[in-house]
């Protein structure tokens, strides 16, 4: 925190001075420009002065004596103003006296032939013209403007030199600033992301750290233009030892840092390396400064980053910023490895440098691979389960078809003509049979919940629930049952097995009753989140606790086959269906009073 | 008992059919809804269309007024027989009727593709197998109007 601190101020004090210097500067060449107009003005006025007075003396006119006056105004005031432009300047200084002292002489020469001309008609002035140094005057006018104006770029000249010495040192100190600051907040980072796994938080500190290093910058900046007076004004020795103890402790971390490290520059080459660089790709230091980073990572990194035409190198990092990317690493061996690289940018006057992070990344990236394949594996498992429980089913039925029909047959034509042992043995061949053919036909409904499932669209479970009453009204009817419902909610279900779930568990409702009238009544609430929970709710002779879990499972019955018809799969394909929606089925229920079946579906996009 | 029908000989119905079982069965149907009819069976498709095109041992089979054909024959099977039936201009009158243990409705869309006249899946259980034999005699030979044939004598 410290570090960053004193960083930080440390660059704004580095930063400040070359405002300062970059201003004078600017100063300087606007100055320059000002006296190179000036003097041109007052030779302009000269000339104009000269063609004048020329003029009046041969036509008289007026107007022209009137633009000479208003040239001798400008001379004067030209010649005022480069003085006090050059106030600092001795040499401009001393060659003034010269210019005002041609320019004086000019100016008389013309206020005598004007006057001349005046009083003596034409012939006079001609006569005063004839007298005077016209031609030489101008000449000298131009030697002495061309003097001043050298001596002024000579200055100027001088002065640039000065600030660009100036500014490479400044330049410096401000690139080794920002790259140590990176350096360390990067080192920092990984390290960091290593122990705590969190690399978003390197590049927030990043980021935060630019800001504020960005903040500190303006607005001293601001302070500076503004005129207020430099906040800081930290004598250059003391901000150098400074630096210098600084670049000790980053450069320690940078080497410290457990993933290799590498600055690249605008060409492609390895600028700065360090220790974990040399041992995992095998190299010594200096086998490796200045090469091309294709060396180390042939492909995938130089292409992206080196400015290209289409867009700066700038863009092309921005987009790389904080993700990582996997590449492959090269060995002086030659053997190649996975890497993940992750970049940041560098800014630099001379073009972009790019500070890349390498981390070797062959573990993971095999056991990635591992539980794919593992993941592979198990779906073409169970997809060759659901086959075989579908094929089995199937290819089971015809048989059994031919000794269910036969034995039916046989007790049909035979009963009553053989004695009473084939009677009975008939008999049971026959209730087999059928008992097999049922629970064969129910293990394919329950493997059809997978393999003939469709897709799970908006429906209206009311609807639903209507249909399936439907089917069951013979049911209903015989048992005199009465069915309730609330409103009920649009979920996402395959609607024929939503059919079937309601028409299952109302069916058992009505089955497994009380002596009385058969109560069921359904209903739906939401969860608080995605999902309606749904209520069959009975008046029938209830389920034991002990066997809540058992009930769904396939084929379990809890009444003996003359109590009850049926093979006990029922609540198992509800399950089936139920978990295919995404949800789960339970059961609430007491002996004698009753059960309360309830299963969670998903609710519906669109409606809220 | 009598057919039901005309007053002439009693219908014919060609059964294609290679399980025995699946034979007796169809025979004891029809015997249990009362139709009394000629009963031949091929046991594949290439003893189906030797009778049906009076070939060999066949000179003298009559033309059946039915066809009832399950689809998994071996040798030739039950969709190429259908295929010829269909294709051959005298035989294609001939009302065919598929009768197999599938309900696939890749089987179910082929068989309408060529030209099957309808397409029955056999029940599991024996009751709803006799009643469907009764609909589907009832239907297709007393109900129906067959083209007037041509017997062979």
């Amino acid at each position: 925190m410290g570090v960053a601190v004193s960083t930080v101020l440390a660059a704004g004090v580095i930063s400040y001075r070359a405002l300062v210097v970059s201003i004078e500067s600017r100063q300087q060449v606007r100055h320059t420009h000002e006296v190179l107009e000036r003097l041109e003005d007052v030779r302009l006025s000269v000339a104009k002065i000269e063609a004048n007075y020329r003029a009046f003396a041969l036509t008289g006119e007026e107007s022209y004596l009137q633009a000479y006056r208003a040239s001798v105004l400008r001379v004067a005031e030209g010649e005022a103003a480069v003085r006090g432009l050059t106030t600092d300047n001795p040499t401009q200084q001393r060659m003034l006296p010269l210019l005002e002292e041609v320019t004086e002489r000019e100016i008389q020469m013309a206020s005598l032939v004007n006057d001349r001309r005046r009083v003596g008609g034409l012939g006079a002035a001609v006569d005063a013209m004839a007298k005077g140094p016209a031609q030489p005057t101008i000449d000298e006018l131009q030697t002495v403007v061309q003097g001043l104006e050298q001596e002024e770029m000579r200055l100027l000249a001088q002065r640039n030199a000065d600030y660009k010495r100036r500014v490479t040192e400044v330049k410096f100190f401000l690139v080794l600033r920002t790259f140590l600051a990176l350096a360390i907040v990067m080192a920092a980072g990984w390290s960091v992301e290593r122990e705590s796994g969190r690399r978003e938080k390197a590049e927030a500190a990043l980021l935060d750290c630019e800001g504020r290093y960005r903040a500190s910058v303006e607005r001293l900046q601001e302070s500076a233009s503004s005129g207020s007076g430099a906040k800081s004004h930290v004598p250059r020795e003391d901000a150098e030892r400074q630096l210098a103890r600084m670049e000790g402790r980053y450069r320690g971390l940078l080497e410290a840092a457990p993933d290799a490290m590498v600055v690249v520059n605008s060409n492609g080459q390895i600028v700065l390396l360090n220790l974990q660089t040399e041992k995992q790709f095998g190299y010594r230091r200096d086998e490796l400064l200045w090469q091309k980073v294709t060396t180390i990572v042939p492909n995938g990194f130089a292409e992206r980053l080196v400015a290209d035409g289409l867009r700066s190198a700038e863009e092309a990092l921005a987009q790389k910023i904080g993700t990582g990317i996997e590449l492959t690493g090269r060995r002086k061996n030659g053997s190649v490895f996975p890497i993940e690289i992750m970049l940041s940018p560098l800014g630099s006057p001379d073009g972009v440098l790019v500070t890349a992070a390498i981390r070797d990344i062959t573990a993971r990236v095999a056991a990635e691979a591992d539980l794919l394949q593992k993941v592979e594996e198990l779906n073409r498992s169970n997809e060759e389960l659901a086959q075989f429980a579908y094929i089995a089913s199937h290819d089971l039925q015809e048989p059994l078809r031919m000794v269910a029909s036969y034995t039916q047959l046989l007790s049909r034509q035979y009963k009553g003509r053989l004695d009473a042992d084939a009677d009975e043995f008939i008999a049971y061949a026959v209730d087999g049979a059928s008992r097999m053919q049922r629970l064969i036909q129910d293990l394919l409904l329950y493997s059809r919940v997978g393999t003939k499932g469709r897709d799970l669209l908006d429906t209206a479970s009311e609807t639903t629930l209507k249909h399936a009453l439907l089917n069951l009204r013979g049911a209903i009817e015989e048992s005199g049952a009465l069915v309730t419902h609330d409103p009920l909610p649009t979920v996402r279900a395959d609607e024929l097995q939503l059919t079937q779930l309601f028409q299952n568990l109302i069916g058992n409702a009505i089955k497994y009753q009380n002596p009385g009238i058969p109560r069921v009544h359904v209903s739906a609430h939401r969860d608080g989140g995605e999902k309606w929970m749904f209520s069959v709710q009975d008046n029938g002779l209830g389920i034991d606790s002990k066997y809540f879990e058992r009930i769904f499972g396939m084929f379990q019955r809890l009444h003996k086959r003359e109590e009850f018809d049926g093979t006990g799969i029922g609540l198992a394909i509800c399950k089936k269906i139920v978990e295919r929606h995404g949800g789960a089925i339970s059961v609430e229920s007491q002996v004698g009073r009753g059960s309360t079946f309830t299963f969670g579906l998903a609710a519906s996009q669109a409606t809220p | 008992m009598s057919d039901g029908g005309s007053s002439g000989p009693p219908l014919q119905v060609l059964l294609v059919e290679d399980s025995l079982g699946d034979v007796r069965l169809t025979r004891e149907a029809f015997r249990e809804a009362n139709m009394s009819i000629g009963l031949h069976v091929a046991a594949d498709g290439v003893e189906a269309m030797a009778f049906l095109r009076r070939q060999g041992a066949n000179q003298h089979a009559p033309r059946p007024d039915l066809i009832l054909l399950d689809l998994n024959l071996p040798k030739m099977d039950g969709r190429e027989v259908l295929g010829r039936i269909k294709e051959d201009e005298d035989l294609r009158t001939i009302p065919t009727v598929i009768l197999t243990t599938s309900d696939a409705e890749a089987d179910i869309v082929r068989s309408y593709q060529l030209q099957a006249n309808c397409f029955l899946s056999k029940p599991v259980q024996l009751d709803a197998f006799e009643t469907l034999v009764r609909s589907m005699s009832d239907f297709w030979l007393t109900m129906v109007k067959l083209p007037q044939q041509r017997h062979a004598r």
